[in-house]
């Protein structure tokens, strides 16, 4: 996934999950904005909805299945959740679609 | 004619989800899931400053014993059919399905909403749903007595049924929210992490739908459409292309698509919703394409006016605003040119100027979806209301040819209904007590359940008056409120639908307020003003009624002299309020 895609679907589940606080709260949508961690204005619930949300969007935009809501990778240092801009990062990891898959695909019976 | 420079007043333009949430009190949540997201929607978003409240974590059924937090509260009572329906919780597993239990137990939780609902200012529930990945028993599973969709599909009609005598509980279409999400709509994964089985798709559509439902309670659903011409009702430029040019309805895609947004718009008139045309055209040629051309859904008579030339829109709309007699709040502008909406977006503020598709196939869609037009109840009049702006039309054409004021008010032959407050005009009443700013004293609102509670005390009275005259029936346009208290009635409330307004109608609604309170024992009759933003011409009216005003404010009659209703008025009392001795 290319960086202007990823971080499109992140600020997209910023502006979703940005309905449900109070103005004071709202992620701004930049690189150093703060996800998950001392600074972040998510509560668990937020966080839910705000990883369930891009993973909708990623697997979408991907058309593979993805998994985000790891609860180790949420609570660990180096979490990919940090920021935007760390979660952006992890999001340009992810790949479509392999060829693998495709073949798999054409196999089912 | 007011200008675009002095219209109305300085009004915080808001689109109709960012509506002022002080006005509409605070909103209690009860469900058997985790239904904070859609509390937080409401809260920060669609009604931004509303106090929510989530009931402690029980059964549906416990919470609704527990109460209301108090009057002023509304509520959304949320439950999954297979939590609070034990039969269909056996049903959904495929146990053979006991449809009379279901349909028993469906009524008994409804008997529990309704009395739940009677502490509450308004009571919202959404229908039951299940999850679209759902299939039953596959092709049977709408066959009577096995399906679980067809189970359900009669639960969800008992609920609507067994509550549709409680006027303050809205059964809400939560099915359509499922739909419109798609398949993004429910999640096992945010179900079994927070108990939430809805994703914030769903909650967002349900918290649009209460944002309206209860704007639309409290008097702010928008009442006038206001449309351009071409490419909005019809394809092309009939100034060009003459009526006969025009892209409307045949076999042709978009001709169908503005043929189909016409018949919607026509819908909306059915709803009580008027439509008006501001267009930059030669007024001749556009009024005769709305004559003359076949596939017009919509004539003459369904607008309720109309400002066909080459003036600033802005200032036209401003002109029909004041000519149909309704506040910029009450208005939507649909216009294909983004620069004609931003110019009335900035020069008229409040109405609503949605964003609008280029693509006419979308017209009938976001048309659909602006929600501006919700409201707890249709009247009779909202059905008669466009033929009741067409006899208004008429009834300015007969004053510009009559000249003569005086001799025209004693033509018209209007013919005023009194009668006291009841259940078959509670709605209608209600809606003109929330939906009247200029011509209103004290712009109170309340709910139906509350000016009937108002009304039925010892000491109130609530009097509502039909107005009718030789072009037409304008329908229930009058209430007054009184207070008695010794010696001493009263008004507190005086509202006047603008429809009526410089007939003499007022003057009759305070000669029959006067009669009432004479025979009600009062000595004199006090009305006090409450200022608002829009109500001025009110106070302009009591000025000149004759009261005696005792500060800027404050004005009183003493009832040992008749406050006389002008003679060419015909009073009919049903009620009889003003006789016991003391005859109109």
């Amino acid at each position: 996934m290319d960086r202007d895609q990823a971080l499109r679907l992140v600020y997209d589940a910023i502006d979703v999950v940005n309905h449900q606080l109070p103005a004071s709260r709202r992620l701004a949508k930049s690189l150093d904005t703060v996800i998950v961690g001392p600074y972040g204005s998510l509560d668990s619930l937020g966080l839910i909805n705000f990883v369930i949300t891009l993973e909708e969007r990623v697997t979408d935009a991907l058309t593979v299945p993805v998994e985000l809501l790891d609860s180790t990778a949420l609570i660990e240092e180096e979490s990919p959740f940090r920021t935007v801009d760390t979660l952006t990062r992890f999001l340009e990891t992810l790949d479509g679609p392999t060829a693998e898959d495709a073949e798999d695909a054409e196999v089912q019976p | 004619m007011s200008s675009v420079s002095s219209v109305v007043e300085i009004t915080r333009t808001r689109s109709w989800r960012n509506v002022d949430a002080v006005t509409y009190g605070p909103l209690y949540f009860l469900a058997d899931f985790n239904i904070e997201t859609l509390a937080r929607l409401v809260g920060n978003s669609v009604l931004p400053g509303t106090e929510t409240r989530m009931a402690l974590a029980a059964p549906v059924m416990v919470q609704l014993a527990s109460g209301s937090p108090g009057p002023e509260w509304s509520a959304v009572v949320w439950s999954q059919p297979d939590s609070s329906i034990a039969s269909f919780r056996r049903a959904v597993t495929y146990e053979e399905p006991d449809a009379d239990r279901a349909i028993e137990e469906t009524r008994e939780y409804a008997a529990s909403i309704g009395r739940f609902a009677r502490g509450t200012r308004a009571t919202f529930v959404p229908t039951w749903v299940l999850p679209p990945w759902h299939r039953g028993y596959g092709p049977l599973d709408f066959r009577p007595g096995l399906g679980i969709a067809h189970l359900l599909a009669r639960m969800n009609l008992a609920l609507s049924d067994a509550l549709r005598d409680e006027p303050n509980v809205f059964v809400l279409d939560a099915a359509r929210w499922i739909a419109s999400v798609g398949p993004r709509a429910w999640s096992d994964k945010l179900w079994f992490a927070t108990k939430s089985p809805f994703t914030a798709a769903v909650f967002e559509q349900a918290a649009s739908d209460l944002a309206a439902a209860i704007a639309g309670l409290n008097g702010g659903a928008r009442r006038l459409v206001i449309l351009d011409l071409d490419d909005v009702l019809w394809g092309g430029i009939v100034g060009e292309v003459g009526w006969q040019g025009l892209n409307l309805g045949g076999h042709d895609p978009a001709g169908e698509a503005f043929a189909d947004f016409q018949r919607a718009l026509k819908g909306l008139t059915r709803r009580g919703i008027q439509l008006a045309i501001a267009s930059r055209n030669d007024e001749a040629v556009a009024l005769e394409a709305i004559d003359r051309h076949p596939e017009m859904a919509l004539r003459r008579a369904d607008f309720a006016g109309w400002k066909i030339n080459w003036t600033d829109k802005a200032q036209n709309v401003v002109d029909l605003l004041a000519e149909i007699g309704l506040g910029a709040e009450s208005a939507v502008f649909i216009d294909d040119s983004a620069s004609e909406r931003a110019r009335v977006g900035s020069a008229v503020p409040g109405v609503l100027v949605p964003d609008w598709p280029g693509d006419p196939s979308k017209y009938r869609e976001a048309l659909a979806s602006l929600r501006c037009f919700d409201v707890p109840f249709i009247t009779r009049e909202d059905r008669a209301r466009s033929g009741m702006y067409a006899a208004e039309r008429t009834r300015r054409t007969s004053l510009s040819a009559a000249g003569d004021l005086q001799a025209w008010l004693e033509s018209l032959d209007v013919v005023v209904t009194v009668e006291s407050l009841t259940s078959a005009t509670l709605d209608r009443a209600t809606q003109l007590f929330n939906k009247t700013n200029q011509m209103n004293l004290a712009t109170r609102r309340l709910a139906n359940t509350e000016l009937m509670a108002w009304a039925a005390a010892d000491d109130h009275s609530v009097l509502t008056f039909r107005v009718a005259d030789r072009f037409g029936d304008s329908g229930l346009t009058g209430l007054v409120g009184l207070e008695f208290e010794g010696p001493r009635a009263r008004l507190v409330d005086f509202v006047l639908s603008c429809r009526v307004m410089g007939r003499n109608v007022e003057e009759t609604l305070l000669h029959v307020a006067a009669a009432h309170a004479r025979v009600r024992g009062a000595a004199e009759l006090v009305a006090e003003f409450r200022p608002t933003s829009r109500n001025a011409p009110c106070l302009e009216f009591f000025r000149r009624s004759g009261f005696r005003a005792e500060s800027d404010g404050r004005f009183v009659w003493g009832l040992s002299t008749r406050y006389e209703r002008p003679p060419w008025v015909t009073v009919r009392d049903h009620s009889d309020v003003t006789r016991a001795g003391n005859p109109a």
